[in-house]
């Protein structure tokens, strides 16, 4: 069955077809709201949130061929909602994969300051990032996805990736102190 | 200086070995778990609010369509006297009864319960709903028939707790589509003037959009005037 179909069967209320759709979903929406939320159970929650908005308000979508940036908007919102909800007891974590990295070029200590960086950014920030460094969204894309205006966008991705730059820079330069001590 | 392209290619690289190849197996079971005790919001706001094509609607009421859905019409009712039913061959307690039931709506959206007489712009009585966006209470004040077999009665809200659809002071409507099940379907007037009357509403309406396409059975009873 067409992808758009089952949209369409789930949004006539057809509980199987959205079964099928979030089985598809879920990872993606999962890695993303890890990425940006950088905790387990905050990230589960979000998407759990978010695969029941689509499904109370799928029959508001006109345009099934529209429904992964649709819900792309709600996993954003249950994001951000769970990311101001637990704000007070927020804690960042700074996850280093363990295994294989697909650019073994990239030291670890970049990926450590990377982290470490990434998680003291807002959460707005780190959403903007992921939707353009990971997701490989433009600016203009983005800002559509979240629903700020596109200069904003803009503005918060060059903060984010400035701050970004830094640290790897900082962390180059402590490396070669390093190296020449 | 790490360049751009350095930083964009680091930044990539990292997040993609940041990111976990897939979510836990329980994300997936609490979520169907959650789902099976969830409803669906039906489509309460009609297409044309959001259609660049309507411009008529953006100039003329913006009103918001909320089905109500019912079980068993009056048609249903059994034929001899019951528990819970009356029987169809004997008079209407009220000649004029124009609406009167208990049923739930929009695949359980709002609890409703009618109880009106009269017709044309001489409607009395009230409809007290319990919405998942707030109870609210309409004083019914007028209503019409139309050729296609529907019957509107609107009037105005008087006391509302719900600030989505049913505002304070603002005219709404019950649509019916008497059937087996009987159908049925809110119209509020939300942020556009108010219509001049409460017949005019009704006009005002039906200018933008037919809200047959709107309509829902219902889950309960209403014995609605033939």
């Amino acid at each position: 069955v067409a992808r758009t179909e089952l949209v369409r069967r789930a949004r006539d209320g057809d509980r199987d077809a959205y079964d099928i759709l979030i089985t598809e979903s879920i990872d993606a929406m999962y890695r993303v709201a890890r990425l940006i939320l950088r905790d387990y159970d905050r990230a589960s929650d979000a998407v759990q949130e978010a695969l029941v908005s689509c499904w109370r308000d799928l029959p508001h979508l006109r345009d099934p061929e529209r429904f992964d940036a649709w819900r792309n908007r709600i996993l954003l919102r249950a994001i951000t909602e769970e990311a101001r909800r637990r704000r007070r007891d927020a804690v960042v974590l700074s996850v280093i994969p363990i295994g294989s990295h697909p650019d073994a070029s990239a030291a670890l200590a970049d990926r450590d300051e990377l982290a470490r960086v990434f998680g003291r950014l807002s959460v707005e920030h780190r959403t903007i990032v992921v939707l353009h460094h990971y997701l490989g969204m433009t600016a203009d894309e983005a800002a559509s996805t979240i629903g700020i205006p596109v200069g904003t966008a803009k503005s918060r991705l060059h903060y984010a990736t400035e701050a970004l730059r830094a640290a790897l820079d900082a962390d180059a330069r402590a490396a070669k102190g390093r190296v020449s001590a | 200086m790490t360049t751009r392209h350095e930083l964009d290619r680091s930044i990539s690289t990292w997040l993609q070995a940041e990111a976990p190849d897939r979510a836990p197996d329980d994300v997936l079971e609490a979520s169907r778990e959650r789902l099976r005790h969830t409803r669906q919001r039906r489509a309460w706001m009609p297409a044309w609010r959001y259609s660049p094509l309507n411009n008529l609607a953006k100039a003329a009421v913006a009103a918001a369509v909320v089905l109500v859905v019912g079980f068993a019409g009056y048609q249903l009712l059994p034929r001899t006297g019951g528990v819970g039913g009356q029987p169809t061959v004997a008079p209407s307690p009220t000649p004029s009864l124009l609406a009167r039931g208990t049923f739930t709506a929009l695949d359980g959206w709002a609890d409703v319960e009618i109880d009106a007489t009269g017709g044309g712009s001489d409607v009395s009585g009230r409809l007290v709903a319990t919405a998942q966006t707030g109870t609210f209470t309409i004083d019914l004040e007028c209503a019409r028939s139309t050729a296609d077999g529907l019957l509107w009665i609107g009037g105005d809200v008087t006391a509302s707790t719900d600030t989505t659809y049913a505002l304070q002071g603002s005219r709404t409507a019950i649509v019916f589509k008497r059937g087996t099940p009987a159908q049925a379907v809110f119209v509020f007037q939300i942020n556009d003037p108010r219509s001049a009357s409460c017949l005019a509403f009704f006009d005002d309406m039906l200018k933008i959009d037919d809200p047959t396409g709107a309509l829902r059975p219902i889950e309960g009873t209403v014995e609605l005037a033939p």
